[in-house]
This record gives C-alpha cells, structure tokens and sequence, in this order.
C-alpha cells in the first residue's frame, strides 16, 4: 500500500520525518506559526515604512488578517484529510494534535479582521448597512462564516465538549464545511478580479477532500464486498 | 476690475489648512524663480521616464485657487495606483510602468463625427491649447477611498473645440494606448485592452472636464497615466482613462471597459454618488489616503463635492438606475 511514509523512507529521509513530527508536536512551535504570519504588516508599516503601506494602513491590516483567517481555516480542515489518507505517517499524526488550537486561531483572526472592518469602514453603522438595510451577499457571507466560527470557537472548550457529547458536537462542528464554503466566496468577492490566491489557499484541501472521498468510499466498498 | 466671483465648489477658507499653500505652491515658486522648472523637476525625480514636458510650470487658474483643498502627499499620490495595464496591485504600475515604457514622444488623435480630425503630438498640442494651469481636484475612487490632487492641463473643452464636433456627435470615446509588449498587465489579459472610457458631449464640455499632463507642477510619472489622461472629479476614478491616444466622437454611448467588465457593478455615468450603493460596498464613506491610522474616514459628498456645478447635466436621469 502507498504511503508517504515509506517514500520517505526509501529516500533516506527518515531523520527528516521525525524531525518535522518533533517540531510539528510542540506546542510552542504552533503558536509562533500561528502568530508570527499576523504581524506581517508591521514590517512594511514599521520597518520599511513603504508609502504604499501608509496610503491607508487599516486597509492593508483588514486584508491581512482576514487572508491568515482563510489561511488557517484551510489549513486546519486538511488535517484529518491528512490523517485518512496517510494514516501511518508521523507528521499528520502530529498535525492532528492542534486541530483545536488552530481552528480557535483562525477564528481569532477572523475576530481581529472584523474589528478593523469595523473601525476602517465605519463601524457598525456600515456594518448594519450592507448585512441587514442593503444587504450585499458578500458582506453577508463574511458575517455568516464569522457567526458559525465564533460557535464552534465557544463550543471548543472540554466543557462544553463534554455537555454536547461526541456525536451531536461533531454534527454541530460539521457546519465548519459551510464556514470555508462562504470564506471562499467572501474572499472572491472582496476584490474587483479573481484572486488567484484563493486557488492556492483552498486548491490543496479541495484535493485533499476529494481523495478522502474516493478513499472511504473504497474501504467502505471493500467492506461490504462478500467475501470470496 | 474683475470681480471673482467663488465657485461654489470651493472649500470654505476655515477647513483650509495653511500647509496645503506651504507645500502645494512654494517649491513651484521657487523652480519658477530659479527658471529651471523642468530641469529641477528631472532633477528631482532621477531615472523616472517623463511624459509631456511642454507648458511647465503651469499657470495658476485664479478660478481654482491652490489653497482651498489639501493636497494628498506627494508619495502615496505617486505610489498608490489603479493602473491595471501594468498589474492588480496599488503599488504595481510605479515598478512596472517604469520598466522602458515610452510616453515621449506620444501622439493623440482627435477622430469620428468631428469636422477638424488631426492626430498631435501632446507637447505640439499643449502649446496649441495655449500652455497648462493648474487644478486642484478631490478624487474619489469607487473602491471608496480619496485623495485631493493637484493636477496640471487644460480643460477638455478646448480639446473638443479643436476637434469641431459635428452636429451627429452625441458622445467621446476615449481610448488608451495597447502596448502588450510593455504593459503585463496587458500580456496577463486581467482585463479588456485598450481601456475605453466614454463621455457625453455636454459632460466633455464642461468647465470641470479637465485633460491633465502633470501633478504636483510636474509632468505626469509614468503610473499616473503618462503623458496625457483625463479628469472628471465628479465621477469615480475609473472613468479617469489614463495615457490617451485616440478621443473618437460618436453618435452612439460607447461601451467603457469596466461596464464591458460587469455591468451590474460598473455603469456608463459613474457618477459619484453616496446614496447608490456599490453591489458589495455601500458608498456613503471614503478613506482619506495618507490620512493615517485613525479618524481617517470621511462622508462622500453627492457628485463627489460638486454638485451645484454638474448636477443639472443629470436632471431627470434616474440615477440609481444610470450609475
């Protein structure tokens, strides 16, 4: 059977593996992944000090942190893909471990984004204005998908976990699926031409979900093929 | 004597800053006294490739005195650009409409229902006008951000009276230059080229209709729309169609390139216009560019401040539907 893992081995790069797995476990390392991408903007803001940064700083911010919220929710729905599809390789095991965290981070960034939203577009008057007055799909969809994190987040907590119980809590945190669905339009729309972005962000899990379709769909199939 | 009567589009001397006259007027003064206007500009911007240099230092326009409105600085007025022949990002066309592009010399043709066609070279033609002056001008994009610009030209009225109009001529097509093998954004295809922009006759024609050569008393960098662009400073920023080389007269509307692009989004007018939403941003604000970090946003005002001087070209279009 194919697996990452033996490819790498084969290639001498075991060491490698278990290095990444190592890193990959600790949670120290997560965290500075998750927060160093976020202060990007205080390089060209700070540092270089870049005219075009300046022309309109909350806008470069807003952009930012709404593009490591996509980032990251793309990132964590590929894990358990990751795990389906390579189940003897260390380094999705690792991955797995932070599932929470980095979907908490993602909704973090997603907080942050619609705050300087909110303070770079006018506030909650605006806000009121193209979700409920006027309403325009786009803002619609960031606010929706802001909304389902912002549930999933509260409902990470063990407590809470443990009230919900493992069936009705994984029902509930499928709606993360509706979540990435709406980002991905919000994330098209927020520009006058197609992001190509997107198609690299949200490319490699869409591959990813299809694989772990076709894959349980033949496990599935091998089980209840007759024996003989 | 002559008595200056105040546009009625003129900031009220109480919101003027006196910076706007410390900084937009003296340093062109001060070329003007050295008499080295265009030495001092080239000296001033090492390396950048020039447009249209005739007719600097422009003139002031005693209608449109310098110091009603601040001038956005310098920096982000050159830096941050819609200029989508030369790539998607603000900051794009000052790297890459710098790479060689020429824009000197650069011929204009005036053609279509027009009694006078003829083709000019701009510096030729500025001379023709009768030299340039200078207009400061709120500019107001449909992305809801702004900047106060001061502008050097002449007024696209003059350009139309060249022309000679014939009677059957209802609209100005205006097309930018097609140079794929100088504009990536042109070899990428991420719009329609040429950008075509159109006017009414009437709209052309008016006073604030404006055929801009230069910024700041310079001539235009290339990533501004190098060497000749038009200004119309009660409509989104779009309709700015930057680097002319053909103004066509038509019977007909022609069809501008973002309305060619989405219809539901883009219209013909572009009329700035606080109370027509954009289909996924509501109008009503603006962000002031430079205006840092906080308290930088403002109301968008109808026809983007100059409503008493344009308003009755609209009277009895439906504007919500013609935007």
């Amino acid at each position: 059977m194919f697996s990452v893992a033996s490819c790498f081995r084969e290639a001498q790069l075991q060491p490698v593996v278990v290095f990444l797995e190592k890193l990959l476990r600790s949670k120290p390392v997560i965290w500075t992944l998750l927060i160093l991408p976020g202060l990007w903007p205080l390089w060209p803001l700070l540092v270089t000090r870049s005219p075009a940064a300046g022309a309109d700083p909350l806008k470069l911010i807003l952009h930012h942190l709404g593009f490591i919220a996509c980032v990251l929710l793309a990132t964590v729905l590929t894990f358990t893909p990751l795990r389906v599809l390579f189940p003897r390789w260390g380094v999705a095991f690792a991955l797995n471990r932070h599932r929470r965290l980095v979907g908490v981070a993602s909704f973090a960034y997603a907080l942050l984004h619609l705050t300087a939203y909110l303070m770079h577009e006018g506030g909650f008057r605006t806000l009121i204005h193209d979700a409920f007055e006027q309403p325009k799909f786009f803002i619609v969809a960031g606010l929706v998908a802001f909304t389902i994190l912002l549930v999933l987040a509260v409902t990470s907590v063990n407590a809470l976990i443990r009230r919900l119980g493992g069936r009705r809590w994984k029902n509930l945190h499928r709606l993360v699926y509706v979540a990435a669905a709406l980002a991905v339009y919000h994330q098209i729309y927020a520009r006058k031409l197609f992001p190509v972005q997107v198609l690299w962000i949200f490319g490699p899990l869409g591959l990813l979900e299809i694989a772990r379709v076709i894959r349980q769909q033949q496990t599935a199939g091998g089980r209840v093929k007759p024996a003989g | 004597m002559l008595i200056r009567s105040p546009k009625s589009w003129e900031i009220s001397a109480s919101t003027v800053t006196p910076e706007a006259l410390y900084h937009a007027r003296p340093r062109r003064e001060f070329l003007r006294t050295l008499g080295v206007g265009l030495a001092g500009a080239a000296l001033a911007r090492p390396g950048a490739l020039f447009g249209a240099t005739a007719g600097f230092p422009s003139k002031e326009n005693p209608l449109y005195p310098a110091a009603k409105l601040k001038p956005t600085a310098e920096e982000y007025v050159t830096v941050y650009n819609n200029f989508y022949e030369f790539g998607t990002g603000k900051d794009e066309p000052k790297v890459n409409a710098n790479k060689g592009w020429k824009t000197d010399p650069w011929t204009i043709e005036l053609a279509g229902l027009v009694n006078q066609p003829a083709k000019f070279d701009v510096n030729d033609l500025v001379k023709k006008i009768g030299g340039l002056e200078e207009r400061i001008y709120r500019f107001r994009c449909v992305e809801a951000w702004s900047m106060v610009i001061p502008w050097d030209g002449f007024p696209l009225a003059k350009l139309v009276a060249l022309a000679d109009p014939k009677p059957e001529a209802k609209y100005l097509k205006l097309t930018s230059f097609n140079d794929p093998k100088s504009a990536i954004g042109q070899r990428q295809g991420n719009l329609e080229y040429p950008y075509v922009e159109g006017l009414r006759l009437d709209e052309a024609t008016h006073e604030l209709a404006f055929m801009a050569t230069g910024l700041f008393g310079k001539p235009l960098p290339n990533q501004n729309g190098a060497p000749i662009r038009l200004v119309t400073p009660w409509k989104y920023g779009f309709k700015n169609i930057k680097s002319v080389v053909k103004i066509e007269f038509t019977a007909t509307q022609p069809k501008n390139t973002w309305q060619a692009m989405a219809a539901n989004e883009y219209g013909f007018y572009a009329n700035v216009n606080p109370k027509v939403d954009h289909p996924r941003w509501s109008q009503a604000s603006e962000q002031i560019i430079g205006g840092g970090f906080f308290a930088s946003r403002q109301a968008t005002l109808m026809f983007n401040g100059y409503e008493k001087e344009v308003a009755s070209l609209y009277k009895g279009l439906d504007l919500a539907k013609n935007f």
